[in-house]
């Protein structure tokens, strides 16, 4: 009898939040939906019109869409290779549980919280030809100076370098958590047997943080899609487009060249590039979990 | 055994070297004369402080009002998301099933999943017909309503750990949904406020793409300002330390308060429902 009662007033209970969340995403959603299959363009006063797929047809025949899409999966992959090796390495370390291991990991995960704009800023000076401190360092080792955000190659690394920055804590604080989880016993049993550091690595350490790891690589692979304040800070997506992603791009169709029915239509194509990684993530979360 | 410690230890202090380094180099720059800035070899501490780069900071005619907004749209989206967040992870976190559950937290999960960029354009034409371009309380709303989500997973896992037993015996002597939620369940779950409201207003006060999209001259916040300093084309590095500085610092200084709930805060929404 209790809980039938007050089964109504929990279900009220979330009334604020679908009203805030329709505003900022359900409404939103099909309204770009709706958008996508008109000819909106912000520089014009004329009424727009229903084009069908038109925007579509433009969009996906465009070279900048392929080549923006061939750019975001380039950071996306050599990202990942980056940063979960990086985390897992850290997790690792951290995981031993050395003496002053709180400090540090207070310390390493700093970069995660500042501001990316600040960051990309920081960053942007940093990398900077002449004065920066990063060619000073490199060249007081003997290297060359790299004109980082000059050519496409450099700045795709230097893209990736900041985003490592601040999302490695990401991935080495889920690790870690899997890490914890692991029973202590197993290792135990491990070390009884005769097993090597790195026999334990693959043989338990491993298979048991895979879920985790397949979770972070779901996400990684969303917010590698969102990409968008250090990136728009460092090379706003140049030289010409060579660091362009398809955010960016969608961005700029919208809101620097005003297509915005067209940059609508990308919006809508990257929410069906976004959903077989969605499920997988869902999937893959509820093992962990 | 010896040698994997040390191995170990130099691992996280070159790692701690780069975490905090860049922090460290805004915040010198940002006092550092002009010569100091582009002098070669870089001057790690041989230099003489100066405030001149703040003083330029803050005599920008707007830098009073882009401060001001930036604080009052952290604070406003923060206690929106702690009231309305609140309410509903008291529900998901109470009750296993209920209608809407399902929907609900797929709402939430398309926050986080899908770039905002693509919810911006729509609902950028959508304020310009409302009228809430350009306007504090339109980027109050919009910035709740983003981390809505952040603030729910996070106050979920406060909630879980209140006994239920507490809450029964509570009804058995009468009191109300209402009362319980708010003389109960509210005043044990405050540490838990206290980290998520920070957590949030630490989103909010690091937005950019919200602002650069739906403010204009009135609402601009401070990474908005920060960024417009590289569209000038005279890069001048001074007050552009001094300014990303003024937006770190308050993070710097919430996250050593926040410290203990920081990891649950940060890993919030990745594996949990």
């Amino acid at each position: 009898m209790l809980r039938r009662k007050n089964l109504r007033p929990v279900a009220q209970l979330t009334i604020p939040t679908w009203i805030f969340l329709a505003l900022v995403v359900l409404i939103p959603f099909f309204y770009g939906v709706y958008i996508s299959f008109l000819n909106i363009n912000l520089a014009s006063f004329l009424p727009p019109n229903f084009v069908g797929f038109e925007n579509y047809q433009t969009v996906l025949v465009a070279s900048e869409t392929w080549s923006t899409l061939r750019i975001t999966l380039i950071i996306t992959f050599i990202g990942l290779l980056t940063q979960i090796p990086l985390g897992i390495l850290l997790a690792l370390v951290l995981h031993e549980n050395l003496r002053g291991t709180k400090i540090f990991r207070s310390i390493l995960i700093t970069p995660m919280l500042l501001t990316p704009v600040a960051v990309g800023l920081t960053y942007r000076f940093m990398f900077d030809t002449d004065l920066g401190v990063i060619n000073w360092a490199l060249g007081s080792i003997g290297i060359e100076k790299v004109n980082w955000l000059g050519s496409q190659t450099s700045a795709l690394f230097a893209i990736i370098i900041v985003d490592s920055w601040q999302s490695v804590p990401f991935v080495m604080l889920l690790v870690l958590a899997a890490l914890t989880a692991i029973s202590p016993s197993l290792y135990e049993a491990a070390r009884v047997d005769g097993a090597s550091a790195s026999q334990i690595f693959r043989r338990i350490t491993l298979p048991l943080i895979t879920p985790t790891l397949l979770v972070i690589t779901m996400i990684k692979i969303m917010d590698f899609l969102k990409l968008f304040d250090t990136l728009f800070i460092l090379t706003r997506g140049g030289p010409g487009n060579a660091t362009t992603t398809l955010g960016l791009w969608t961005y700029k169709t919208g809101f620097v060249f005003l297509e915005f029915s067209r940059a609508a239509a990308l919006g809508v194509i990257i929410t069906i590039i976004t959903l077989p990684v969605y499920f997988l993530w869902r999937r893959a979360s509820r093992v962990v979990r | 055994m010896i040698l994997k410690r040390s191995a170990s230890y130099s691992l996280l202090i070159g790692a701690s070297f780069f975490s905090l380094f860049p922090l460290f180099w805004t915040i010198s720059t940002s006092i550092k004369d002009r010569v100091d800035t582009y002098s070669l070899p870089p001057k790690f501490f041989s230099f003489t402080p100066t405030l001149k780069n703040y003083t330029s900071l803050f005599a920008l005619e707007k830098f009073w009002q882009i401060y001001s907004n930036s604080i009052i749209i952290t604070l406003g989206s923060t206690l929106i998301c702690l009231v309305i967040g609140s309410l509903a992870a008291y529900a998901l976190a109470r009750k296993p099933r209920f209608r809407g559950r399902t929907p609900l937290e797929g709402l939430m999960i398309a926050v986080r999943a899908l770039p905002a960029i693509v919810l911006l354009l729509p609902i950028y034409k959508l304020s310009s017909f409302l009228g809430l371009y350009d306007s504090k309380i339109g980027l109050i709303l919009i910035f709740a309503g983003f981390n809505i989500p952040f603030a729910i997973w996070l106050l979920m896992s406060f909630f879980e750990q209140i006994p239920v037993e507490i809450e029964e015996s509570a009804r058995v002597d009468g009191a109300s949904t209402f009362k319980l939620f708010t003389r109960i369940i509210l005043p044990l779950a405050a540490p838990g406020l206290v980290a998520t409201g920070i957590f949030v207003s630490l989103l909010s006060w690091n937005e950019f793409l919200i602002p650069v999209i739906m403010a204009g001259e009135n609402s601009k916040t401070l990474p908005v300002l920060v960024a417009s300093f590289i569209s000038n084309r005279t890069l001048d590095w001074g007050p552009m330390a001094a300014a990303a500085t003024v937006a770190l610092i308050p993070i710097v200084l919430l996250t050593v308060v926040i410290q203990r709930w920081l990891v649950a805060g940060l890993s919030s929404g990745a594996v949990k429902e």
